[in-house]
């Protein structure tokens, strides 16, 4: 279902509405929101998906389509597809004919034009009351729990008075009674929810930053970057009752370097941001990897280059994770996929930062970190939380922090502990942490630092492979685009095509085997991602031999892959296998 | 041997030296400055591990090094933020900021303003040479307009900034400066520095050697310098604080300019408070999801 209006029409507020109901009734949903730049009225839309199994992207084309006016609607473009199978519903007052809707090449399967301004008005005498018709139309014409919206709209209005209560009541009754005059030619009701329960709502800036509380996290630097300050403003009301604190700093470099101060005092510490941010912040991750502290950075990824499209979701920042560095240095990089899996990866990157004395970078992106999902309740004791190793009494007595180990970690102390005294350092240093210029010391450091995180190539459980092992075809996805790749193969694999997924939540370093095991079987397939350059394809090439029948397929950020496009893309690389393709065509695949 | 029941002194300044050798030319201001904060320290008596001291980049952020606290030769111009996560993060530490005029107000200089007015309860000591030593005598932030050097051949076109003047236009509530030709005195303001509650800043006129003018040698500032106690100044009084801070580039000045008599709370007392009122209804960390679910 999409809806688009101007910006005080209350669209979004109409879509939370209906996913709140939805999630207390026990239905799986998704929800996504589009604005443009403005930052108070201008155009909005949201994107509501709900099912009886789970949801795992926002979808393709719409079911349902609201316009309450056109202009706005078509801003929308791609994100709000319409086909032959959409029910499209607009405000009459616009004045276009049910004939004359402006989509072009579209014939959509039904058109209703409705008064709806006109109904908010007789209903509650303001058009404010808009989103409540629209929520009436919807549980009118689709079934969609009209109990719990109602319940929904009286918890959300009760301060406001019973007034204005009564007035939102009639505005969602009028929808509610034009929907059943006017039935649909072709009847659509959603299935009853198949779990019962309610679900949790949120999104993946509030499930990272609620997660690094969780794993003990008790700093956050941070600055107010979109689309990621909702992990900041998370922090800010919720780490002072654990014993923690923020600290909103003057920069992006300050952010990050107060963070690294308190994991270099012993404490867990995260800092978040975005692309522009991550550039600033680059200095300090060198620091930090050689000065062997663990440290969580967030990227919640947006369009760029530079400011970019600020509220768009991209996955164009990964050669930057990897990449931006001055030296040789290694950084793991993990990716989350959902809203739900944000948690599982978020305390994972505690665990590998705490483990290997690393930062970690964790490269969520702007889909994931403000779409709001449905997660089933979470059993937090199915976590482990793995803290630094810490000197023992023995180590103490003649203490090096930076010593040489088999594994490469070193027993790590923090100021209050007595005997673990030493310098930490940006500078190259010895085993005491002693500044040197020595190039044997140098190359027995670097092998030290990359030696220690080789173990982590080796977690399997850090992938998620679906499939027949044997399949010749093949999808790697990460991300958000996870989610319609995961989809995508569900379509291909119940057409009959023998496909298999790998998704990593370890984006970086590579894991070389696992990948090379992976491709063992595979003749052709796909690398999807959200960007220009097809940035994880491009570097699982640097590392393992991908088959020469499995591509890039990689569009730019806000432009979204439906899993239909995967489908589509997979099937042609099936027929072309069939056919030995010309040499034309390997010169474009190049 | 004889006992006393007077209490002894825990710790000596010797304690706070550690074994490495100084990097930095014979005769450099910087000699002294390390010296004062060993005296300081053991005045203090705080056991080394107690103490962080963090530092940037330059000849002056080798400091922590040379002494037997936790230590951290940071990165150039980020001394500041990293001392205040430190310091956030264990309130219980002393912590120490040092570094050189390029780290603290050129490179860092953004970071000052706003460790002024967080106000933690840290001690920043600036070894003000005028010059950018390590990389050999380019112009610093604080260099005299005109100055000729590496990189202003014909004469420097900007104005020096004064720091003095900086951290209290900033509201800085412990404004002082010292030079190690008066290692008593320098070593009294650090002292002072470290036991005031809060943001404290030391600007130490500390000579380059190799690279600095002869008129800023310590055998110039012993014969220029004078005390601001004994010019009767009042160092709780911020705008004649202010006054004679002018006069930074032109004479030398030693002692508190200012000292707050009545401090503000520190941003570790204001968090702390925050977290005893918040912590008592929390629900515990288990149950941080709780809030998500639809009810």
């Amino acid at each position: 279902m999409g809806m688009a209006g101007s910006g005080g029409d209350g669209i979004v507020s109409a879509g939370e509405s209906l996913i709140s109901a939805a999630a207390y009734e026990g239905y799986h949903a998704m929800m996504t929101k589009s604005f443009g730049s403005q930052v108070r009225g201008g155009e909005s839309s949201c994107r509501v998906r709900l099912s009886t199994a789970r949801v795992q992207n926002p979808g393709g084309t719409l079911d349902v389509a609201i316009a309450l006016n056109w202009e706005d609607f078509l801003k929308f473009g791609a994100e709000l597809p319409v086909s032959g199978d959409t029910v499209v519903i607009y405000d009459s007052k616009t004045g276009v004919e049910p004939g004359q809707i402006p989509l072009v090449g579209v014939t959509p399967k039904e058109v209703f034009a409705v008064p709806i301004g006109e109904m908010a008005r007789r209903a509650a005498g303001t058009d404010k009351a808009k989103n409540s018709v629209v929520l009436g139309l919807i549980a009118g014409w689709f079934g969609i729990a009209p109990g719990s919206i109602v319940r929904g709209l009286n918890k959300k209005f009760a301060k406001k008075g019973p007034e204005l209560l009564a007035a939102n009541e009639r505005a969602f009754h009028l929808g509610e009674e034009f929907a059943k005059e006017h039935p649909l030619a072709t009847p659509r009701a959603m299935a009853p929810p198949t779990s019962s329960g309610s679900k949790m709502l949120t999104d993946g800036n509030d499930m990272c930053a609620a997660a690094a509380i969780l794993a003990g996290c008790e700093f956050f630097g941070g600055y107010p970057i979109t689309p990621s300050t909702e992990i900041m403003q998370f922090f800010t009301r919720e780490v002072w009752k654990y014993g923690g604190a923020v600290v909103q700093a003057e920069d992006e470099i300050a952010s990050i370097g107060a963070a690294l101060g308190a994991s270099f005092a012993g404490k867990k510490a995260m800092t978040a941001t975005s692309g522009p941010g991550m550039a600033l912040k680059t200095e300090i991750l060198g620091l930090a990897t050689i000065a062997e502290l663990p440290l969580v950075i967030v990227n919640v990824q947006r369009g760029g280059p530079s400011t970019g499209l600020p509220t768009k979701p991209e996955q164009s920042d990964l050669f930057q994770a990897a990449f931006s560095a001055s030296g040789d240095v290694l950084r793991p990089i993990l990716a989350p996929t959902s809203v739900a899996d944000t948690v599982d990866v978020t305390v994972e990157a505690f665990n590998i930062a705490e483990h290997y004395q690393t930062p970690v970078i964790l490269l969520s992106d702007q889909e994931i970190a403000q779409r709001k999902e449905t997660v089933d309740p979470i059993d937090t004791s199915r976590f482990t939380f793995i803290e630094r190793k810490r000197p023992t009494a023995v180590d103490l007595q003649s203490y090096a922090r930076f010593r040489m180990t088999e594994d490469g970690i070193s027993p790590i102390s923090h100021p209050g502990m007595k005997g673990g005294n030493y310098q930490g350092a940006g500078i190259e240093h010895n085993e005491q942490g002693n500044p040197t210029a020595s190039g044997k010391v140098h190359a027995a450091m670097n092998a030290k630092r990359f030696r220690k995180l080789a173990p982590l190539q080796r977690r399997r459980d850090l992938f998620r492979i679906d499939g027949d092992p044997d399949a010749p075809f093949a999808l790697v996805s990460w991300g958000s685009i996870a989610g319609v790749c995961r989809e995508a193969y569900l379509r291909a694999t119940a057409e009959g095509l023998a496909v298999k997924l790998l998704v990593p939540w370890l984006v970086y370093p590579v894991a070389e085997e696992i990948y090379r095991e992976f491709f063992g079987s595979v003749r052709a397939g796909l690398v999807v991602e959200a960007s220009h350059q097809g940035q994880l394809y491009r570097i699982l090439r640097m590392y393992v031999d991908v088959p020469r029948g499995v591509t890039s397929f990689a569009r730019d950020g806000a432009n979204p892959i439906q899993p239909g496009d995967v489908v589509e893309r997979l099937r042609a690389a099936a027929l072309a296998l069939q056919s030995p393709p010309s040499a034309q065509q390997i010169a474009c695949e190049e | 041997m004889t006992t006393t029941n007077a209490p002894l002194p825990t710790y000596q300044a010797k304690d706070y030296k550690s074994e490495l050798k100084p990097i930095w030319c014979p005769g450099c201001g910087d000699f002294g400055v390390v010296q004062a904060i060993y005296r300081a320290l053991a005045a203090i008596g705080r056991p080394p591990h107690e103490i962080a001291f963090v530092s940037g980049i330059g000849c002056s952020s080798r400091i922590p090094g040379y002494t037997t606290a936790y230590g951290f030769n940071s990165v150039h111009g980020r001394a500041l933020p990293i001392a205040q996560g430190i310091k956030v993060a264990s309130p219980e530490l002393l912590v120490l900021v040092a570094g050189g005029d390029g780290d603290g107000f050129s490179i860092g200089g953004g970071h000052v303003a706003h460790a002024v007015r967080r106000n933690t309860d840290i001690t920043y000591i600036v070894m003000d040479n005028q010059i950018y030593g390590l990389t050999k005598g380019q112009l610093s932030p604080t260099s005299p307009k005109g100055l000729h050097t590496v990189t202003s051949e014909y004469g420097s076109l900007e104005e020096a900034v004064n720091p003095l003047l900086y951290v209290l236009a900033y509201g800085a509530n412990f404004v002082a400066q010292g030079t190690p030709a008066d290692m008593a005195g320098l070593a009294e303001v650090i002292e002072a520095a470290i036991r005031f509650p809060g943001f404290s800043f030391v600007n130490v006129q500390s000579p380059c050697v190799t690279f600095g003018e002869d008129d800023q040698q310590v055998k110039n500032h012993r014969a220029t310098m004078q005390s601001l106690a004994k010019l009767g100044h009042d160092p709780t009084d911020r705008l004649a604080a202010m006054g004679l801070a002018q006069k930074y580039g032109k004479e030398l000045h030693t002692g508190v300019f200012y000292k707050n008599p009545d401090p503000p709370p520190t941003m570790n007392a204001l968090i702390k408070e925050r977290q005893q009122v918040l912590s008592e209804k929390a629900p515990p960390r288990s149950r941080i999801f709780d809030r998500f679910l639809q009810t």
